[in-house]
């Protein structure tokens, strides 16, 4: 147990001590308020990371999710006030429209065998490009109470975005670790080849996980849209690089084929309580980003240099 | 130093030091706690074509990268031409002389014939830049000599069938002035025709003086080239003895230690009816009506060259590249197997060529090797049963604590474990042929 | 083993020299064509388009971002990836400013970001090379470390005040702008390098496939410890012509500016799985897209719809490089 998930016990540990260490310099860190507020505020990306835990885990990589995001957030204003469609509809539209965006990642992955990195490269150049053009710089404002509930209110004590993404985490969660689907992630991420000879639907698995990366990128655009109650067409600009961190953090192999919900979580949790932490301790936030970037190196030192030894 | 009367003195002996190109005393090589390598010993002698024999695993690959400069030995020497040499990296390998065909040719698929027969080892000009169009030439002259004329230097060696590239590699050893050449199964992916050519590149390279050391499996091709056979088995040197008088049982008891009849002890069996029949199926250009019928507790080989179809017309039956006209049955029921998956639940399981890369998930543990065929059955509703997961891996193949184990620990058989999963298979032990 | 015999008959060429012209070269020659075929459509439809006073100011602008797409292109030939490039390019240039307005002798400050930008590249080619981190996640956290770290000493102040023989990207050699007269100057050598020195072949034998260069004797993971230090110098040559544009040093570079670098080099032809692509290519393809941008305004059409342009042009240009490769391997087999 202690063997198999060390890269999560030390990301465990990490994290509890940086909370020790930053709650002992504010005293407004480790409260109620703050915390949730933090919740609330990491949502978008960790709606967009868990789903990438899948797309890396399988071998891939999205580059195009911050694109999917604002094309998103563009196509919500332009169906709803634009062209008069009502909300809920055009809810469901732009969560449509940002499923086919991944799904369109898949087919050209899986269909013509791009490598995904160059493939998405060039949807996040597309997607953007479509959210600029479509929006001309312009944003939509006045959004309805009911909708910006969505980004800002609260239920039972909880943020509502709060909800949705401890849904999602137990979801995806259970799928990733305890379900065939889950396997069949890794099984392709270890060896395409070999999962396909085993029997397993390598093409179709693709596809639906870039689907639904595309999905999640769509709807953390919404809350975005509703917690900041504005669009722009720049909206979630190096949200994969945030994304990819977090990820790579929590343990999953850039290579594919290992990597945990848990642990993507605790990237998530480590960087935010980072974040948060030291800016409240008076650290500017730029600073943090250093930081940040140093854990992501040296954590990924630290298990190179572990698996070297395993392996020797 | 005495100068030995030719003929084969028994090897090792260290006083034969100067006839021999390059001499291996007491190699042994381990990984971790795996003994690849035990006391190996090899004397190669120039014009004179050595075989290295071996069942799988017997460790003739690992000699082989020994002598390549790619594996440090754990202990023992290595002289060439009488000194002792030490191959810390290819380039020291290269310096003294060894150049390795490899069984996976090294060769870059993007770049061209004459800059692979070069890489590492470019003709400059005189102010020190590449020289392409002597290279050009150069490498004309080389492939000539191998007996290849046809051939565009310049096209990309991607482009190439894989006897023309390995004749490339053979070219770029030949350029370093090789005076020993190693060939890694050189044959196993050849077609007749071509196996047969390269043969004979290697009877004329012989007659230049180069001392080769020929690994392969092919007997028949073993007794063609060689002049004498070191046998190895289970990473331990067994015997080495002379072409022209031994003949293939012995050949066979020195390798697996056994005679032939303990080998493959026959089994008495009973036909029973039909399981499989395939009637004329096609699929691309290698499979045309193929029609055959296999039945229970029937074992059916499939005979043919490289290149007859035989691989192909597995994967057809499995489903991988789908038949595309023909009629499949299983137990006299008609099936549509379009995909590994439709012939998977029709019953059929594949123990493919290349195992470490198209059976095994090498990363991922044995339980889960084992149980990634019947993935269906162990999750109702989707969700896995990790109880029986273990309950298969153990109760059929290994303790659970092997079965925790990664399957790319290197003691584990991949073979052995390729087998076992197929064995877990909803029908049991139905198999296509496998080659 | 140095000595070679030319003993053997020397045989005339068997290809010639066009023919070889356009196979190994036939994706730049494509780039340069789509760049003609541009000029002519929108200079026919606004003349004001190919204006030598348009031409200059659109190349010039750019010409960084082709330079910087020369040490990319390397970089990618091997294997790897560098995300941290456009961080990069804006501490080097803060590293730049800082020297020229403190005083020092211009030359220090003009040198200082390409030793600089190869020192710090060391760190993401080791971390690479001998640590064995993949160079997309290494360049990742070296994006946040540069990228902080730049905010934070500088508190996002500009530095202004440049001396003017500072501003490099203003001068003119013969009448030509410096950026330009660079961008050529450097492709046009790293081109030649790459084709004729040993050690630049030896960067597609490692991007070919790495085990094959390790036995024919190449040193691996040094040479990708090198490969990023030059990397690192071309985006100091880069910064001095992006820096040197304007009086003033910002702290922030344009975002996303590493993914436009990446995207030059791949639509000019470098594949992404290694082992080919010249610089010609990232450069003609840097020039592509900045005639792109100045186009469309031209042809009144909203500049903000570049980037899908340009999204779907990688598109197409990868899904030709796929094909191609399959081609090539049905045709082997």
């Amino acid at each position: 147990m202690l063997k198999r998930h060390s890269h999560e016990v030390v990301l465990a540990g990490l994290t509890a001590l940086a909370i020790v260490v930053l709650s002992l310099q504010s005293e407004q860190f480790l409260t109620l308020a703050n915390l949730l507020n933090q919740g609330r505020l990491m949502t978008e990306v960790a709606l967009v990371a868990l789903v990438m835990t899948f797309v890396i885990a399988s071998g891939g990589i999205d580059l195009s999710v911050g694109s999917i995001m604002g094309l998103s957030a563009i196509l919500l204003g332009t169906f709803w006030q634009k062209m008069g469609i009502p909300l809920p509809l055009a809810m469901v539209l732009t969560l449509g429209v940002g499923t086919l965006c991944g799904l369109f990642n898949g087919f050209i992955i899986v269909r013509f065998g791009m490598p995904p990195l160059i493939a998405t490269l060039g949807t996040l150049a597309l997607y953007r490009g479509l959210a600029e053009g479509i929006s001309q710089a312009r944003s939509v404002r006045g959004w309805p109470e009911w909708f910006q509930q969505l980004g800002q209110g609260a239920w039972a004590g909880l943020p509502v975005q709060v909800w949705i993404l401890l849904a999602a985490l137990l979801i995806s969660g259970a799928i990733l670790g305890y379900t065939r689907w889950g396997r069949t992630v890794y099984a392709i991420g270890a060896s395409e080849t070999a999962a396909r000879f085993a029997g397993l639907s390598v093409g179709r698995t693709k596809m639906t996980i870039y689907a639904v990366s595309g999905l999640a990128s769509s709807l953390a655009g919404m809350i975005f849209v509703a917690r900041v109650s504005t669009t722009r067409s720049d909206m979630g600009t190096g949200l994969e690089l945030d994304v990819i961190t977090a990820v790579v953090l929590g343990g999953t192999s850039i290579f594919g084929g290992k990597g945990t919900i848990v642990g993507t979580a605790l990237g998530l949790i480590l960087v935010q309580v980072l974040e948060n932490g030291l800016l409240l301790a008076g650290v500017k936030g730029d600073g943090t980003i250093v930081l940040i970037g140093m854990v992501l190196i040296g954590t990924l030192l630290v298990s190179a240099f572990t698996e070297n030894r395993a392996r020797a | 130093m005495t100068i030995q009367p030719s003929g084969v003195p028994p090897a090792g002996t260290s006083a034969l030091a100067s006839g021999t190109a390059l001499s291996v005393r007491g190699i042994s090589k381990s990984f971790g706690p795996v003994q690849a390598l035990r006391e190996v010993r090899l004397d190669l002698r120039p014009g004179r074509v050595h075989a290295l024999m071996g069942e799988n695993g017997a460790g003739k690959s690992t000699l082989v990268k020994v002598l390549a400069g790619m594996h440090l030995p754990t202990s023992g020497q290595i002289l060439a031409g009488g000194k002792e040499v030490r191959f810390d990296s290819p380039r020291d390998a290269t310096a003294a002389g060894v150049a390795v065909v490899h069984q996976e040719l090294l060769l870059f698929g993007d770049l061209t014939v004459a800059e692979n027969i070069f890489s590492g080892h470019y003709i400059r000009t005189r102010i020190g830049t590449v020289n392409w169009a002597a290279m050009r030439t150069r490498a004309r002259a080389l492939l000539a000599e191998l007996d290849c004329h046809d051939i565009d230097v310049e096209r990309k060696v991607s482009s190439l069938s894989v006897a023309l590239r390995q004749r490339v590699e053979i070219a770029r050893a030949l350029n370093q002035n090789a005076k020993v050449l190693i060939l890694d199964e050189p044959t196993a992916a050849l077609a007749e025709s071509d196996a047969d050519r390269l043969l004979e590149v290697i009877l004329r390279l012989r007659g230049r003086g180069v001392a080769i050391l020929y690994v392969s499996h092919r007997m028949n091709e073993i007794f063609r080239v060689s002049d004498e056979m070191t046998v190895l088995r289970d990473g331990e040197y067994v015997d080495t003895v002379e072409s022209a008088r031994t003949d293939e049982a012995e050949l066979v008891s020195l390798m697996v230690g056994r005679s032939i009849e303990q080998v493959f002890p026959k089994v008495e069996a009973t036909i029973g009816a039909p399981v499989l029949e395939a009637e004329g199926i096609s699929s691309g250009p290698l499979v045309q009506g193929a029609s055959l019928t296999v039945r229970a507790g029937e074992i059916v080989g499939l005979a043919g060259l490289v290149g007859s179809g035989r691989t192909e017309l597995a994967l057809t039956i499995f489903g991988i590249t789908p038949a595309t006209s023909g009629r499949i049955r299983i137990d006299g029921k008609e099936v549509k197997i379009n995909s590994p998956r439709a012939a998977r639940d029709a019953g059929v399981a594949y123990v493919p060529e290349d195992r470490g890369h198209q059976g095994l998930v090498k990363p991922m543990t044995i339980r889960e090797n084992i149980s990634m065929a019947v993935l269906d059955r162990l999750s109702p509703g989707g969700f896995l049963k990790s109880g029986s997961e273990v309950r298969i891996a153990r109760v059929r193949f290994c303790p659970s604590w092997c079965a925790r184990r990664r399957v790319s620990s290197k003691w584990w058989d991949s073979s052995r474990e390729a087998t076992s999963r197929k064995w877990s298979s909803p029908s049991g032990w139905r198999q296509t042929p496998s080659f | 083993m140095t000595e070679i015999s030319y003993d053997f008959p020397q045989e005339a060429p068997r290809t010639n020299r066009l023919r070889r012209i356009l196979r190994d070269y036939g994706h730049e020659l494509l780039v340069a064509l789509a760049i003609l075929v541009l000029l002519l459509v929108v200079g026919a439809i606004n003349p004001r388009f190919v204006s030598a006073r348009n031409m200059t100011s659109v190349f010039s602008g750019n010409a960084y971002i082709a330079v910087a797409a020369i040490g990319m292109t390397m970089v990618i030939v091997t294997r790897q990836i560098d995300l941290s490039v456009g961080a990069l390019i804006g501490v080097l240039a803060t590293i730049s400013g800082t020297i020229a307005v403190s005083g020092a002798p211009i030359w220090v400050a003009w040198a200082a970001p390409v030793v600089c930008g190869a020192l710090i590249n060391a760190v993401t080619g080791v971390l690479v090379a001998y640590a064995g981190i993949p160079s997309i996640v290494v360049s990742l956290g070296m994006m946040a470390i540069l990228q902080g770290g730049l905010i934070s000493v500088t508190g996002g102040a500009w530095i202004s005040d440049l001396p003017p023989e500072f501003l490099l990207a203003k001068m003119t050699v013969l009448g030509f702008p410096m950026p330009l007269v660079w961008a050529l100057v450097l492709t046009i050598a790293a081109a030649a390098w790459m084709k004729l020195a040993p050690f630049g072949r030896s960067l597609y034998l490692v991007g070919g496939n790495a085990e094959a260069a390790r036995a024919v004797g190449i040193p691996v993971r040094r040479r990708i410890v090198q490969v990023f230090m030059i990397h690192g110098a071309f985006a100091g040559l880069a910064t001095l012509l992006f820096a040197t544009q304007l009086q003033v040093i910002q702290s922030t570079t344009p975002p996303n500016l590493e993914l436009l670098i990446i995207t030059a080099s791949v639509i000019g032809g470098v594949s992404i799985l290694g082992g080919t692509g010249t610089v010609i290519g990232s450069s003609l393809a840097a020039v592509l897209f900045a005639a792109i941008g100045s186009a469309l305004i031209f042809v009144n059409v909203s500049a903000y719809w570049l980037r899908a342009f340009i999204g779907v042009l990688i598109l197409l240009t990868v899904l030709a490089d796929v094909i191609r490769r399959h081609r090539e391997v049905a045709k082997g087999a």
